[in-house]
């Protein structure tokens, strides 16, 4: 049980210009699972390993249960941490690996055997304790991974993408296995990912990270409904945010030649602004109402159907979405999914739009 | 129907390829032939052909037996110059290499250059200077002025190095860390364990080393009874009558030997080598291959 603290953590990579983390705050409360997500070389990793002790801190502090732990050896943290590709000894058995950091600490061989086992029944390995990790399958490796981690009851766990290396089906099935593992165990976790769908659903909060900076840190339904940012925005959802650019005006936005209403545009006349629309705040409406569009591409999955469509107005295309080039993508039924080449009539649901600078990328309120 | 091109380059191939085998095979199979002979036959007989086992019999007993078993005196004198000096070898280059290859300190990649350096510099050139040093310890004609220059491997330090920094994934020793292990544990228990193979490689490379050392030994070494059997086989030629023709006459209390009994003293001083080989064969050829496949 431990609260983890970054105040003003930073790193600076030798021969580097920029923090690789710049000046993180972040609190982990105590019991929770706490996800970092951002793209590749948002500094997600780097901020894991500076809490184990792997990697230098530059500035700042990181504390564990309010003590710094900054000039602590990795080995006196109380830490335990799941790689991404595992990282267990080879020469040694699943029970050894497991076993291993109780050795180190000098605890006695029959109480090591017991917890091993007690750590193996949970996670369902009892089996293959006397294999070596290179007789088991990714599955089980990723268990025993995670058993070398729940057998030494640490105060921290720090999960290092630890599911990048399964199969989609097993990823799915074992990302609710942690989660519940971390719930009834309790022990607070830093998880990092890529991947904003694992966040999303395993997160207690979720703290979304670009070029070395935290953006947001927050609930997964407050990071959705509520993004300070149009990154955040685009980064938290799936299929992401359209994003399109447009000129505010009186009584809403104009995207190209077609006037998108707003109640409350949050920006003067004139100004460059982007609007964010989920896909699941478009539908297809009649033909002379909302705007018109032609679908490029129709993906239909059973329950739903995304269409990728690019807006037209009288003068052509419209702008470029920012992270939709040039599309946006309308959730919707199968059963009224048009066709491929169709044109379109999109509408938007009222209230649902979010604004953004244009330049920055920041929120504008109303 | 034209004979295709390609065979005939095939053709071409094998045969230069038979030629190399026989040039390098012939002058091993005449040695192993050689002390099946007498010294008479040896001249007279076809390079290739076997004389007879009563001879290899006789050949071996005099070699065995020349100048009160001087060669088993000197095989127990390399084996503990080897011995000692593949320990001594492997305790520091394994260490070392380890050090160079995953952990981080000042001056770091200095040391490594240097390492690369001194690896391509002839062992022979430091003899002399080593001969100072050693004589100023007081070591002079003891074991140690054969075995403690052998503490000194930059090729055995340089093999550790590729090994580690190829084969060993950083996250392993980092995850020890994080288990609680110290440094020291961290090499124990994980790093060592997993370096069997390379251990052996140059356990294997600092034997042969040391065993077929001849400058070292020749300076550092005054009698017969501390002489390792590089500088007996020296001792040998000085007995061996065709070699020195004017120091034997008929008649001469001296036991002469002849070009038979040098061949089998040659085989001998060898053999060690070849079964050391043969045991460690196996962790040779993985510890040889580590690294070539990602596991």
């Amino acid at each position: 049980m431990a609260t983890v603290a970054f105040e003003q953590a930073t790193r600076v990579y030798p021969k580097s210009d920029r923090a690789a983390v710049d000046r993180l705050d972040l609190d982990v409360h105590d019991g929770e699972l706490l996800v970092l997500v951002g793209p590749s070389g948002c500094g997600k990793t780097t901020s894991l390993r500076m809490l184990a002790g792997l990697e230098h801190v530059d500035d700042g502090a990181i504390r564990i249960d309010g003590k710094d732990v900054v000039d602590l050896a990795p080995r006196d943290r109380d830490i335990a941490m799941v790689f991404q590709n595992y990282a267990l000894y080879p020469h040694m058995n699943v029970a050894q690996n497991m076993g291993f950091a109780l050795r180190m600490a000098g605890v006695a061989k029959g109480d090591i055997a017991t917890r091993v086992r007690a750590a193996a029944k949970i996670l369902d390995i009892e089996e293959y304790l006397e294999r070596k990790p290179r007789q088991l399958s990714g599955g089980q490796r990723q268990r025993v991974a995670m058993g070398r981690a729940i057998v030494r009851q640490p105060r921290v766990f720090l999960m290092d993408e630890p599911l990048s290396n399964l199969d989609a089906k097993l990823r799915v099935a074992t990302r609710a296995e942690i989660a519940s593992l971390q719930r009834s165990l309790g022990v607070t976790t830093l998880y990092v990912t890529h991947d904003q769908v694992e966040a999303m659903t395993m997160g207690d909060r979720v703290a979304v990270m670009r070029d070395g900076v935290l953006q947001q840190c927050d609930t997964p339904r407050t990071l959705y409904a509520d993004p300070v940012n149009a990154f955040v925005a685009g980064f938290i959802g799936s299929p992401p945010m359209n994003l399109v650019d447009g000129i505010a005006e009186a009584g809403g936005v104009r995207l190209g030649s077609t006037l998108v209403a707003a109640p409350s545009v949050p920006a003067r006349p004139g100004e460059a602004v982007t609007v964010g629309i989920r896909p699941e705040s478009l539908s297809l409406a009649a033909a002379g109402d909302g705007i018109p569009a032609t679908v490029s591409i129709v993906e239909e999955l059973g329950a739903e159907a995304f269409v990728y469509a690019q807006l037209v107005g009288a003068d052509g295309p419209v702008a470029e979405g920012a992270n939709v080039k040039g599309n946006v993508i309308v959730r919707g039924e199968p059963s009224a999914a048009p066709r491929n080449g169709e044109l379109v009539h999109l509408l938007v649901k009222e209230g649902s739009t979010l604004f953004f600078d244009a330049a920055s990328g920041a929120r504008l309120r109303g | 129907m034209a004979f295709p091109r390609r065979h005939a380059l095939q053709l071409v191939g094998i045969a230069v390829l038979l030629l190399f085998t026989a040039f390098f095979f012939v002058p091993i199979v005449w040695l192993f032939l050689a002390p099946t002979k007498t010294d008479g036959q040896l001249l007279t007989q076809s390079p290739f052909a076997f004389g007879s086992f009563h001879t290899l019999g006789q050949t071996f007993h005099r070699i065995v037996t020349y100048g009160g078993h001087s060669m088993l005196i000197w095989l127990k004198n390399s084996a503990i110059y080897s011995v000692g000096g593949t320990a001594l070898a492997v305790l520091a280059a394994i260490p070392a290499g380890y050090g160079l290859a995953l952990t981080h300190f000042i001056g770091r990649k200095a040391l490594l250059s240097i390492t690369l350096v001194v690896m391509i510099m002839p062992a022979t050139a430091l003899v002399l200077p080593l001969f100072l040093e050693i004589n100023k310890l007081g070591l002079y004609g003891t074991i140690w002025s054969l075995i403690l220059p052998f503490g000194f491997f930059p090729f055995g330090v340089y093999l550790t190095y590729i090994y580690f920094s190829s084969t060993i994934p950083k996250d392993l020793l980092a995850a020890a860390r994080i288990d609680g292990a110290s440094e020291w544990s961290v090499f124990r228990f994980i790093a060592l364990p997993l370096a069997r193979p390379i251990v052996s490689l140059v356990g294997f490379f600092a034997f042969v080393a040391s065993w077929n050392n001849f400058f070292l030994p020749f300076v550092m070494t005054y009698d017969n009874s501390q002489y390792p059997v590089q500088i007996g086989l020296q001792q040998l030629i000085g007995s061996t009558a065709s070699f020195n023709p004017t120091n034997f006459t008929a008649g001469s209390s001296i036991v002469v030997l002849h070009r038979p009994d040098l061949a089998m003293a040659v085989i001998i001083a060898i053999a060690p080598v070849l079964i050391v080989f043969l045991f460690a064969q196996r962790a040779l050829v993985s510890g040889m291959l580590a690294g070539a496949t990602k596991e």
